[in-house]
């Protein structure tokens, strides 16, 4: 490596030789050759020989000129680079000096930066692991999920039945793979372990190689996999594998008993395939493994019986355009193939709607992470106009220092560069500190977080996060630093020597403008977050006031799965539950027991068509759509669900009794408005019996607070036994406390039952309003820190306003001004910069709110009391920030003031 | 080009050192440094007028060398070259290669 020369020697050099480096060359090369003819000369030669025989001898001086320019030129780029290097060296040394000699101002500007930088890293990487982060599949950009739809205006999506996913494989031309997968919550057995509910999926065999995952260890699904005929296999996820079988690889063939059937492992998935890995509408838990079937038994099954979820690969090249219209094309077929479901006055809406992978995993958290992000943005802006204030207040005491420098011949670019380096040094030290911030507040966010964002616990501070902070932090030295620097190194800052033309209102008024300006800037984006929380703070309270038709309190559930070989018939799965309902209604503590499936906001759902005998079912005629559920007797009294009419199930509606159904009062007023529903009849279509309605109970939020839903329909367990069913019960006291009593109830009937998703059921309430939550103390976080930060960027610039007005005032009051007078015009000014502030706050928000509308629930964008009450909070943190430097103004001294 | 006696052209890459071990006697102008050479050597190495310029540039540029204007003997202003202290450790190191290779080939070279 060439050493760099010095740039003192440069500057040295540059003093001796003030020549242009052309010049220079030229200047040498006419001397040499000069001395060259000189001394031909001397030995006798005419001058015209010498002249020519010494050009002779140097050879080609265009060609030497050039490679000497070359040369120079290389030298001086890197002096001047290694002079700029060595500024910045000394200029960073001398900011570092002179911030410790100010350790106020430096503690308050470095804290002001870590906070907002420390929020924006924190809040980066949430959004770095949630939304940046590629999914673990190769095909990943071309994989979509295709769904029916029945709004075209909302994007709500209901599952396909197999029947359809038959029809989608032979008719889909764009698209190169399909595949169906279906949850299928099973016990898993054997293998020496405690018995354990897994979340098993069906897959069709080709799922892995549709998304381009390979396995781990072992092989993924191929060949005749999932046919009736062949071996049972399976593949288990990293994380089951570690949990269950210690990572061991020779699990690689061995057998373990799922839900009452021996399967062979045959391969184990990398740690970061969890298909599906963030929830795909239903389909909501992580996989802990996957079976492999080709859906052939279900070929037959009724096209209402909408059960499964469809994964497909667009083939390579293929546009958008023509996707849809594939999907267009084989929709128009079922329409005419099956008008009655697809083309009736019911379903005029009806279409086959596809999503792309990403967005249907990660899209509706993008958008509440977006707005989170906008708002720390916000802080950020907030905190920069804070240290840019605190900056310029500082300028006005080093003035004399700047004049100096800029009277011993500093140039103007030099100053600001030497202004500049100092704020981002000093904001870099914020940064560092804020990566601290950050790294406690990343771990406050996991919690907060953790039940509503997909792949949140792998959020971490990471290169991508570092290299963001440190970006972050320049970028906020320079924006804090480039006003205050162009403001003190102005010709102005010459007069600074003069200290008397300081003080008087004059021209140090220009700065206090700008100061005025910011902070006015200040409030506006104050205001904005603010509007914004309050708008996502009432949405949450009014969630919380929607009444989901069920009470929650002191109600446990579990989940239980009864597999195969223990329970293989109908009869056990209805005995058991018999026994234990009768065990555990005198358990201590127990009010209330029974069971159902799904659970009021337990994520899962269960829709799909029903028919009502008397109503005509032509092709053409609708074919009605509602919620369902089995429920065990007691249900609806456990869950405090009013029954409005007839009875609950009876343990005398068996399944050799009549078929029964009771029904919610939405949809008995749908059928039957003014008549009495009881012993009307109705069925899920087709040829099966009917089934006679018993009762008429209350309607049930069961999605969550947000939407009401369908009408529901409740068929008796005893006459539609699943495997999996979750119990309820209601006691006397704390939920948890029905733990026990439950499990040893459990556990006295069949001790290797594993038991699910044991939680209090106002858990599951709750979390249904997690992301609402979520957002919510989120952007109440930050809003209090905007507002914080801006009442002390009004105080300080208030206070610096007093400080500058000095003279005035003592002038003023020397003159005889009555205190109240001077109080009043300092409270102006600052009332005038909040008004002026809110003014602009309220135009910005009009529009900020409208682009949150979609996350609002109860509360319009433009709520005239949300506006009001946060207008009124800045108006009165305002008051208060400059009431403070007001009165000192009225305590200043006049003699003081004038003899300074 | 006028070549009265049988001159040897110069070894590659040792202009630098005959460069560095001149100005070691004192600040030169490069026509001084070439006629030096010359002189020194009774004429017998010859010094390729074209490439001591850039060779010149070339050891400013890496710090062996500092140039100030001067006088030249006819009063014209002219650029006088002087030996850094880099460059002092520089003809050192190269005066060592040099002997260690001059000794090595009059190993072979000497034999009868």
């Amino acid at each position: 490596m060439i050493p760099d020369r010095l740039p003192l020697q440069r500057r040295l050099r540059r003093a001796f030789f003030p020549v242009s480096i052309e010049r220079e060359i030229a200047d040498e090369l006419r001397a040499h050759i000069e001395l060259q003819t000189r001394r031909y000369i001397a030995e006798g030669m005419s001058e015209a020989e010498a002249r020519t025989a010494a050009r002779m001898r140097f050879g080609d001086v265009e060609r030497v000129r050039a490679e000497c320019k070359d040369i120079r030129d290389d030298m001086e780029a890197r002096m001047s680079r290694a002079e700029l290097g060595q500024e910045l060296r000394m200029d960073a040394a001398f900011a570092l000096r002179t911030l410790r000699r100010a350790p106020l101002f430096t503690t308050v500007a470095v804290a002001t930066i870590a906070l907002a930088v420390g929020a924006n890293t924190a809040i980066f990487s949430v959004l770095n692991a949630v939304l940046l982060h590629s999914l673990p599949y190769r095909h990943a950009a071309r994989v979509e999920m295709i769904w029916n739809s029945y709004s075209r205006t909302t994007a709500s999506y209901t599952a396909v039945a197999v029947p359809e996913y038959f029809d989608l494989k032979t008719q889909l031309r764009a698209h190169d793979a399909i595949a169906a997968v279906r949850l299928q919550p099973s016990a898993l057995l054997g293998d020496g372990g405690d018995p354990e509910r897994v979340n098993a999926y069906v897959v069709s065999p080709n799922i892995f190689d549709l998304l381009g995952a390979k396995p781990a260890l072992g092989r993924s699904f191929g060949g005749d996999d999932g046919a009736p005929s062949a071996t049972r296999v399976i593949v288990l996820s990293h994380a089951l594998w570690m949990r269950r079988f210690g990572g061991d690889p020779s699990v690689i063939g061995k057998t373990v008993n799922l839900a009452g059937f021996v399967r062979t492992v045959v391969g184990v998935m990398p740690e970061d395939v969890r298909f599906p890995d963030a929830p795909l509408d239903f389909l909501r838990e992580r996989a802990d493994l996957w079976i492999p079937t080709t859906w052939d038994n279900l070929r037959g099954d009724a096209r209402g019986n909408q059960i499964i979820g469809v994964v497909a690969r667009r083939a390579s090249g293929v546009s958008d355009a023509r996707a849809k219209a594939d999907l267009d094309a084989a929709a128009a077929q079922w329409r005419v193939d099956y008008p009655q479901r697809y083309a009736s006055e019911n379903a005029k809406d009806w279409s086959l709607a596809s999503v792309p992978l990403r967005d249907q995993m990660f899209g509706s958290v993008r958008r509440s992470l977006v707005v989170i992000a906008v708002a720390v943005g916000f802080v950020l802006l907030i905190a920069c106009v804070n240290v840019a204030n605190l900056m310029l207040a500082r300028g006005a005491t080093r003035q004399k220092e700047l004049a100096i420098r800029l009277a011993l011949g500093a140039g103007r670019m030099r100053l600001i560069r030497q202004l500049m380096t100092e704020s981002v040094v000093l904001a870099v030290v914020g940064g560092l500190l804020g990566l601290l911030l950050a790294w406690l507040g990343v771990r406050i966010l996991v919690r907060l977080g953790a039940d509503e964002l997909p792949r949140i616990a792998g959020t971490s501070i990471d290169g991508t996060v570092l290299l963001f902070s440190l970006a972050l932090s320049v970028v906020t030295g320079l924006v804090v630093g480039v006003v205050p620097a162009l403001q003190q190194s102005s010709d102005g800052a010459r007069e600074g020597l003069n200290v008397k033309a300081v003080g008087i209102a004059g021209r140090a008024r220009g700065g206090e403008r700008l100061r005025l300006v910011l902070v006015a800037a200040q409030v506006a984006m104050a205001l904005v977050v603010l509007v914004g929380a309050g708008l996502l703070g009432r949405t949450f309270i009014a969630l919380q006031r929607v009444r989901p038709g069920f009470s929650a309190d002191n109600v446990l559930s579990m989940q239980l799965t009864l597999g195969r070989p223990k329970y293989d018939s109908a009869y056990k799965l209805v005995n058991f539950y018999q026994q234990l309902l009768a065990k555990s209604s005198t358990a201590p503590g127990v009010l209330h027991v029974s069971g159902g499936d799904p659970l009021p906001m337990s994520g899962d759902g269960w829709s799909g068509s029903y028919q009502v005998n008397g109503e005509p079912s032509g092709p053409n005629d609708p074919i009605p759509h509602a919620e369902y559920a089995v429920s065990l007797p007691g249900f609806f009294q456990t869950l405090g669900i009013p029954l409005r009419s007839g009875r609950d199930f009876e343990p005398t509606d068996t399944r050799d009794a009549p078929r029964v159904v009771i029904v919610d009062e939405l949809l008995a007023k749908r059928h039957w408005p003014g008549q009495n529903p009881i012993g009307k009849e109705i069925n899920s279509g087709g040829p099966a019996s009917w089934w006679r309605v018993v009762g008429v109970v209350g309607h049930v939020y069961r999605a969550g607070p947000q939407s009401e839903g369908e009408p529901q329909l409740y068929l008796p367990y005893a006459q539609n036994a699943q495997t999996t069913l979750s119990i309820v019960a209601r006691g006397n006291g704390p939920a948890s406390a029905l733990v026990q009593p439950l499990r040893s109830a459990i556990r006295a009937l069949d001790p290797d039952l594993p038991i699910a998703r044991v939680r209090p059921l106002s858990d599951l309430v709750s979390s249904a309003t997690a992301r609402q939550r979520f957002n919510a103390t989120l952007l109440g976080i930050f809003a209090l820190t905007a507002l914080f930060l801006a009442s002390v960027g009004l105080y300080g610039v208030m206070a610096y306003v007093v400080s500058q007005r000095t003279r005035e005032i003592g002038i003023r009051m020397a003159l005889g001004g009555q205190p109240s007078s001077i109080r009043w015009s300092v409270l102006r000014q600052g009332l005038f910069v909040s008004f002026a502030g809110l003014a602009i706050g309220l135009l910005l928000s009009m529009l900020t709110s409208r682009a949150i509308s979609g996350l609002l629930f109860g509360v319009q964008p433009l709520d005239l009391p949300t506006y009001l009450t946060i207008a009124g909070l800045l108006l009165a943190v305002a008051v208060l920030a400059s009431y403070g430097p007001a009165r000192r103004a009225t305590r200043v001294d006049p003699l003081l003031a004038l003899r300074d | 080009m006028p070549n009265p006696a049988p001159r040897s052209p110069l070894l590659q890459g040792t202009l630098d050192l005959l460069v560095l071990k001149t100005l070691a006697r004192g600040p030169r102008h490069g026509y001084a440094i070439a006629r030096w050479i010359e002189d020194a050597t009774d004429d017998a190495l010859r010094i390729e007028e074209g490439s001591l310029y850039p060779a010149l540039y070339r050891m400013e540029r890496r710090g062996w060398i500092d140039a100030a204007w001067g006088k030249s003997e006819i009063g014209q202003r002219i650029k006088v070259y002087s030996l850094t202290t880099a460059g002092r450790a520089q003809l050192r190191a190269e005066s060592a290669q040099w002997s260690h290779f001059t000794a090595a080939v009059a190993k072979i070279v000497g034999q009868p």
